[in-house]
């Protein structure tokens, strides 16, 4: 008992231990609160894309010294509407749009990094770097948070709406052009929180497996957006304290978790899991 | 004559390069069942989607009670019921809740339902013959409890127009049966009633009016004036659906 107390509260000495387990569970939460929404309306892929497309607008803010946000979300939204133009115009279908806009971005990006004299990591924008948080992008993951917060809860009923019937918050007179891209601009600003802690290659899981896992748990929204926060918290918590004690990456420990719980939830859950669907 | 409460005056919609829906005119009085009768792709989807404001219009106009409907966005007018195959039966829903959301466009904007929202929803359930099953997950309905639950919706939302996309596919006789009764109540209340179908067997039996429909409005009238042998091989392109007549 004592071994496993101490494993806990050891690393709390430091820091910058405590200061990953906090903005871990920030992000943890508010990304899996957003990737119930995602996994309903089937944005999965749509999320991939802009966590990837973010990157030139992440290097070109730390150029420009904007926040990086703000550099995100243009480049964010730039590959949706640019996605959207490309099925519309054209006889490309989407998810061929989907997979040559994101990736073109994300080159550029590379070539920006490679280019630009600053001294940017790449491997932090790519895979996070939770054990040394700046104290700008601790006030930023905050803010963020508080931000995305405030807009799912103010919107969580007419975003659920749009999810399920669009069709219908249209004729009763909501205004579905917003809430598009209100869900766009909370993507784009948990990618930038998230790439703190686990980067921009893996927040999308971050983005979908809190979701899936508690879809298969329950029928009822509400219980699945805490069932996908409480699986995610957890991974985010238990996966730092691994990467801690094993020295290995932060972002690759709570994401093989999360997959983890998502396969035993795939296998055992009482009424979707395989072994009560045979 | 009464005043039409749907006019469409030479509607024309094009995807692409493709053309859904050519010059259409149509008018639908207030108090009415129109059928809109059509081959699987032959614009009656289109023309729903016109009628709601959804589509951009390439040519033409549409309005309901006289006003455009992309201009005034009425709150509440349209109600619509989509296809079974159109819905996510497998969302985590319930049968309440679906109902609840027929009230949206009455609430504050944190939709927090409201007692006399409540009675409503309460109302339209057991009109529909779904009290005891509002905690239902949505999927785990029959084909005929799906229906109504859309059609409860409907109820709950108190539109002027109501809009049903093949109401009778998949569900059985006696659901049927239960959906044209309310459909008969809600017309002699003074609702315009829309119905999308290629079935054009029970149509027959209920609605004033019939809108045949194929890349555009070929006819629209009585039942009597618009089933004509000719018009109807131009509905469904010369093969006339067996036991009609």
């Amino acid at each position: 008992m004592e071994i496993v107390w101490q494993w806990f509260t050891a690393p709390l000495q430091f820091q910058f231990m405590v200061q990953a387990l906090f903005v871990s569970v920030l992000v943890g939460a508010i990304c899996a609160v957003l990737s119930c929404y995602l996994t309903l309306k089937g944005w999965a892929l749509m999320g991939d894309a802009v966590s990837h497309a973010v990157l030139p607008g992440v290097v070109l803010a730390y150029g420009l010294q904007i926040p990086l946000a703000l550099g995100a979300f243009v480049f964010g939204l730039g590959s949706v509407l640019l996605i959207g133009l490309i099925k519309a115009r054209t006889r490309v279908k989407e998810d061929a749009a989907i997979g040559l806009v994101f990736t073109g971005f994300f080159a550029f990006g590379l070539v920006l990094i490679s280019k630009l004299p600053s001294n940017i990591d790449l491997m932090h924008i790519l895979f996070g770097n939770l054990l040394g948080i700046s104290p700008e992008n601790l006030i930023q993951t905050i803010v963020i948070t508080v931000i995305a917060t405030i807009g799912l809860f103010i919107f969580r009923k007419d975003l659920l709406l749009f999810c399920f019937d669009p069709v219908h918050a249209r004729t009763i007179g909501l205004n579905t052009a917003f809430l598009y891209y209100l869900l766009l601009i909370i993507l784009a600003l948990t990618i930038v929180a998230a790439q703190q802690t686990v980067g921009i290659i893996l927040v999308i899981s971050m983005l979908i497996t809190p979701g899936s896992t508690a879809y298969l748990l329950t029928d009822n929204f509400d219980r699945m957006t805490i069932l996908a926060v409480l699986s995610a918290v957890f991974s985010s918590v238990l996966g730092t304290y691994l990467s801690y004690h094993f020295d290995a990456s932060p972002a690759g420990c709570i994401v093989v978790l999360q997959t983890l719980i998502f396969l035993m939830t795939m296998i055992f859950a009482p009424k979707y899991g395989l072994i009560a669907r045979r | 004559m009464q005043n039409p409460t749907i006019e469409l005056e030479n509607v024309t919609v094009s995807y692409d390069r493709t053309v859904a829906l050519h010059g259409a005119n149509l008018r639908v009085n207030q108090g009415s069942i129109a059928g809109i009768v059509g081959m699987n792709g032959s614009g009656k989807s289109t023309l729903f989607k016109a009628i709601m404001g959804l589509e951009k219009l390439r040519s033409g106009r549409v309005l309901i009670q006289g006003k455009s409907i992309n201009k005034i966005h009425q709150r509440n007018l349209l109600a619509y019921i989509p296809q079974t195959e159109a819905v996510d039966w497998d969302f985590p829903i319930s049968v309440y809740d679906v109902v609840m959301m027929g009230r949206y466009g009455y609430m504050n904007c944190l939709r927090i339902p409201r007692e006399i929202d409540r009675k409503i929803v309460q109302q339209s359930l057991a009109k529909t013959q779904l009290t005891g099953l509002e905690q239902r997950q949505i999927g785990e309905l029959s084909g005929g409890q799906k229906k109504r639950t859309f059609l409860a919706r409907t109820l709950a939302q108190q539109g002027e127009i109501i809009l049903l996309d093949e109401p009778f596919a998949g569900v059985d006789v006696k659901t049927e049966k239960a959906i044209i009764e309310l459909l008969i109540e809600l017309r002699d209340l003074g609702k315009t009633i829309l119905i999308s179908t290629h079935d054009l067997s029970s149509i027959a039996t209920f609605c004033d009016q019939v809108i045949l429909v194929n890349k555009t409005i070929l006819a629209y009238g009585t039942i009597a004036d618009v089933f004509t042998p000719e018009n109807l091989s131009r509905t469904f392109g010369g093969s006339v659906p067996q036991g009609l007549f």
